[in-house]
């Protein structure tokens, strides 16, 4: 990516969002037409307001640029977006053309084979039902609703169309819009008022079904006093031959509630995961974001935090892992809207073999929320010399009763630790591995123990050799 | 947030500054050159002006000083030598003279050594105008301490750029006051290019009323084992708006480099606005780069024992705030100047027309 | 006659193309205390790392032999896996990792033996309970916020869980209360009890009011000038490094 010296106004622009008015163009012959998206919103059996939403998309994603800033997306057929979304039959995958080195890490995390498919997008949808039997009695009896999107268009529509796409609307950037159009699978999760559901939820199988995963959609409603644990992804690599993944992911956590919110994401290296994702939180309430970004060729990812009630609070803890290959622009957004609103922000990044990580976060204190707090800490690692690693937050502070504290940290892992472990009969390699797993510890602690573990795997795997 | 934007920006051309500016009686060592800028002379300038690694570090409002500056000084030192004297340069707009557009040029050659300051003040209520750029090119163990002094009137407005080049074990020292103006802008750019290069910029700045403050300080790594160091403190009071950008930018190559940014600002009013964007680029793996910043309210404790010795709230408040600026304060080498400072942040300060 | 345990000849080594240790003799048998003494400056951290591998201390003349074998070219874990270990000076904090974990680890790559979790936690337990240590600190990152006094327990913790046949300990009495510096020397006398040999490398004789050194060698500019028992350290205490440096120097 060519990077010159006025980075901060490209950075500028992102942030703010400027609406650009010029207009796409646009090629009927290739592109995304209305006709398509009709075709699209029939099968599904949508109701009008749906389909028009869907057309009204398609339009502002017709007429938005590409962003300017961030990651180079020009390994996109933007051109040719209809495929994306429209894949030909020809494309289909089968599991010989499953990249050899994700079928090694398959293996090497002991997935079993039919699983294997399943993440590999090649085999039949991985039982999810069988699995999910039992909890979802459980959530039952609760009042917890835990649907797919399609379902809960049809059985819940009112709250569907109260909540979808208002935190994210269709206008904030072209994938977005583009989103609004052919969004497609997801999750519905609506926990009634005061109801603790213990177990974690986990999105991890709905994403085995084929075809999901790219353009879906998450809606998450934590009523007053309610809470809930989701768990979105999964640690094994993900493989899709479409490679472009735009989902969306709107959070509304009420009065007192709670909601955590853990992302493990392992695409695989040719995708670009471009998600967005969006929480608003309510009086008392917290969202804690957990995020793990492993995968993918370009990631452009800001989970974003609106605190909009008095005293609502936000938790973000982030790793990043960028490998040969990678651009992974990744951060998260906070915006303070209310009075006593805090926030914490703790991220970490890892670069190797040639891999960018980007940290880019944005904090902003609006006028009015006095007394509010928040600490960012932003550290990375760099495994080697070839790789690169950039720290961007930008904090907007517009008014004076606050309390905000800023740390960020570069450097590699430092030779008197490595030293100290190896006189404590470990070697080198394993040293390493183990001040890496240090490092990112403060996200595999607040995973399950499966995932946890996983994760673990995952960066032995990583660092097999890739790091002297 | 943009303070200002350069593309519909344009300098005023052809006005005189007619007053003396260059304050410096002692007599200068051998081979010493010290003169205004004249545009058909100064053949080291120019011979550094033209140099290829210049033109990559010009950012958009450099050509327009190029183009139409009106004073300036170029200044020599030749290997070995070092001036005691601080070279004193002070530009005083006022009715007559009300637009100082200055480059200045600053060679320093192998392990020679100087002081200059630059005063920046203008009369009460005159619309005064200031664009600069200095030029610093500082060679192997080479150490030049710039201290930069922004006092001009809340009509005035100041447009400050500032680029140091540094070879070998030179080293660039930067302080810089920022005071004055309706708008402020205050850009300083230095390249480390050698094996264990040096530059620290220190700073204080205090926005009141509606003023603007722009602050850009970039470090870039490029030589080996480099050391550079940025702290900044501000105070906002009233209406004003700043916005702080620091760039550590650890290019390949910048082996073993150590970089350190820290930004402390302290929020007096409701109605301030504080932008900053901390960066930190790193192309290399074998170097430290930290940076810290924090925002915030003056603490209530240090606040309460200062007013329950008898201080009303605007003097202590007072009182902190020159607690937190005095480290840097006292970096500056000379009494007379430390003293102005501390005089016109109290003036600011207590002032309340402000 | 003892088996020798560890014998130093000629030790020539460069820290940054400077030679700090400037030919150095040791002999150290099984079951022997040695104290190595010495001012600021004189060797004793350079010495300490030396023995231990550290890849910045460069050997530029001279053997190191351990149990018959030249060791001099081996790394710091196959040294450890010798029965050589280093209680440091200045601790490395490692964050994310907890000292339960890191033992552990370490243990299976001393012994070559699998740890069993519940087995290893009883250790553990054991050993913390020997050395006075909060069963707390078994699930806390390695050094990580530990005071002073913490490290250099949890260095004395790792020492007997590890189990060498030589332990170093580099200003282990540095920095330690009256209460630490007992248990500290206690930690290190189990250790001894078990015919194991130890190196102390000191500033000052704080730990040899409890430990009863065969030798107490005096270091100074890189070289041992002077090897006797105790009077040699009571000297130092009584006179100071100065008339010690005036009379024994080979200057």
């Amino acid at each position: 990516m060519e990077r010159k010296k006025t980075y901060i106004e490209d950075i500028d622009r992102g942030i703010y969002d400027i609406k650009n008015e010029f207009t796409y163009k646009y090629k009927s012959d290739k592109g995304l037409t209305p006709k398509i998206i009709m075709e699209i919103s029939r099968e599904k059996d949508e109701p009008k307001w749906m389909t028009d939403f869907r057309l009204k998309s398609l339009k502002i994603y017709n007429s938005k640029p590409l962003p300017t800033w961030g990651a180079d997306l020009s390994g996109l057929d933007i051109d040719n977006i209809v495929t994306y979304v429209r894949p030909d039959a020809s494309m289909a995958s089968s599991w010989d053309e499953v990249p050899e080195d994700i079928k090694k890490t398959f293996e090497a995390l002991g997935i079993p084979q039919a699983e294997r498919e399943a993440l590999a997008g090649v085999g039949a949808q991985y039982d999810s039902e069988v699995v999910y039997h039992n909890v979802k009695e459980e959530l039952i009896e609760q009042g917890v609703i835990y649907t797919d999107m399609e379902t809960a268009l049809k059985e819940y529509e009112d709250i569907v169309r109260e909540h979808f796409m208002k935190l994210i609307p269709p206008h904030d950037h072209k994938f977005a819009a583009l989103h609004g159009a052919v969004w497609s699978g997801g999750s519905f999760v609506y926990v009634p008022e005061g109801v603790q559901v213990d177990i974690p939820l986990q999105s991890y199988f709905r994403l085995n079904a084929p075809g999901a995963g790219q353009f879906e959609h998450t809606l998450i409603i934590v009523e007053k006093g309610a809470s809930l644990h989701f768990i979105e992804g999964c640690s094994a690599p993900l493989y899709r031959v479409t490679n472009l993944h735009a989902g969306c992911v709107e959070l509304y956590v009420r009065e007192d509630a709670k909601l955590r919110y853990s992302t493990i994401e392992n695409w695989s290296r040719n995708m670009y995961n471009l998600n967005t994702k969006r929480a608003v939180v309510d009086k008392n309430g917290t969202i804690e974001w957990v995020s793990g970004s492993f995968g993918s060729k370009v990631t452009m990812l800001y989970p974003m935090s609106i605190l909009r009630g008095e005293g609502a609070r936000s938790e973000f803890t982030g790793i990043t892992f960028a490998s040969s290959g990678q651009y992974l622009d990744t951060g998260t957004k906070v915006l303070h809207a209310a009075p006593n609103t805090t926030s914490s922000i703790n991220s970490k990044s890892i670069s190797k073999n040639g891999g960018y990580a980007f940290y880019r976060g944005l904090l902003k204190v609006a006028p009015n929320a006095y007394g509010c707090k928040s600490t960012v800490s932003c550290e990375s690692l760099m495994l080697d010399n070839e790789s690169v690693s950039d720290t961007v937050p930008v904090i907007e502070l517009h008014n004076d009763d606050i309390d905000i504290g800023h740390e960020a940290k570069i450097g590699r892992i430092s030779d008197e630790a490595i030293f100290y472990l190896m006189s404590r009969g470990i070697d080198e390699e394993e040293a390493k591995a183990m001040i890496v797993r240090g490092f990112v510890e403060p996200i595999t602690k607040e995973l399950p123990l499966e995932y946890a573990v996983e994760l673990n795997n995952l960066i032995n795997i990583e660092l097999e050799g890739s790091i002297g | 947030m943009k303070i200002i934007d350069s593309e519909i920006y344009s300098l005023p051309k052809d006005i005189d500054y007619k007053k003396e500016y260059l304050k410096f009686e002692a007599a200068l060592p051998e081979g010493v050159i010290l003169e205004k800028i004249n545009k058909d002379k100064n053949e080291i300038a120019l011979d550094y002006l033209i140099a290829k690694e210049f033109e990559e570090a010009k950012d958009q409002l450099t050509p327009l000083v190029e183009e139409s500056y009106n004073t300036g000084v170029v200044f020599y030192l030749p290997k070995d030598v070092k001036v005691d004297q601080p070279i004193k340069i002070e530009f005083n707009m006022d009715d007559d003279n009300p637009v100082v557009i200055n480059q200045n040029i600053i060679v320093a050659d192998t392990a020679s050594e100087a002081t200059i300051i630059i005063d920046y003040t203008s009369s009460e209520g005159v619309e005064a105008f200031h664009q600069g750029i200095t030029k610093i090119f500082a060679k192997d163990k080479a150490k030049i301490n710039v201290i930069k002094i922004q006092r001009m009137d809340n009509k005035a407005k100041s447009s400050d750029t500032n680029i140091g080049f540094i070879k070998g074990q030179g080293q660039i020292n930067w302080i810089s006051v920022e005071l004055g103006s309706a708008i402020t802008v205050s850009h300083y750019s230095n390249y480390l290019e050698g094996e264990a290069s040096g530059s620290n910029l220190s700073s204080i700045y205090l926005g009141d009323g509606n003023r603007k403050i722009d602050l850009e300080y970039s470090m870039i790594h490029k030589g080996p084992r480099s050391i550079s160091n940025i702290e900044t403190k501000g105070v906002l009071m009233d209406e004003a708006e700043k916005i702080f950008k620091g760039n550590l930018d650890f290019k390949k190559g910048a082996r073993r480099s150590k970089g350190v940014e820290e930004e402390y600002v302290i929020l007096l009013d409701p109605t301030v606005k504080a932008d900053s964007i901390p960066a930190l680029l790193c192309h290399e793996d074998d170097v430290e780069g930290e940076h810290a910043a924090s925002a915030g309210q003056i603490n209530e404790s240090k606040l309460f024992y200062l007013m329950s010795r008898g201080l009303d709230e605007r003097k202590a408040k007072k009182l902190i705030v020159e607690a937190s600026f005095r480290p840097i304060i006292d970096k500056i080498p000379f009494e007379d100047y430390r003293q102005i400072v501390i005089d016109e942040v109290e003036r600011r300060f207590m002032d309340d027309k402000n | 006659m003892k088996k020798t345990l560890l014998e130093i000849k000629d030790l020539k080594v460069n820290v940054e193309e400077k030679e700090i240790i400037k030919g150095l003799n040791l002999q150290i048998h099984e079951g022997e205390i040695h104290i190595i003494m010495g001012p600021n400056g004189s060797g004793k951290s350079t010495l300490a790392y030396t023995l231990m591998g550290h890849p910045k201390y460069e050997i530029s003349d001279g053997e190191i032999i351990f149990e018959d074998e030249l060791i001099n070219d081996l790394r710091a874990d196959e040294r450890a896996k010798k029965g050589i270990f280093l209680s440091f000076q200045y601790p490395e904090e490692i964050p994310g990792v907890t000292v339960e974990e890191f033992l552990r680890t370490a243990k299976t790559s001393v012994t070559g033996k699998y740890q069993g979790i519940m087995a290893f936690k009883k250790l553990l337990k054991e050993k913390m309970e020997e050395l006075e240590m909060d069963e707390e600190y078994a699930t806390r990152y390695l050094n990580q916020g530990f005071s002073g006094g913490e490290k250099k327990k949890n260095e004395i913790l790792q020492m007997s869980i590890l189990d060498p046949k030589l332990a170093i300990l580099d200003e282990t009495d540095s920095g330690l209360d009256v209460d630490a510096i007992r248990i500290v020397a206690e930690g290190v006398k189990r250790v001894h009890d078990k015919d194991k040999s130890i190196l102390v490398i000191t500033h000052y004789n704080k730990l040899l009011d409890y430990l009863n050194p065969d030798y107490v060698h005096i270091l100074l500019d890189g070289k041992i000038v002077k090897t006797g028992g105790m009077e040699l350290a009571e000297e130092i205490d009584k006179r100071g490094y100065e008339h010690i440096r005036a009379k024994y120097s080979v200057h």
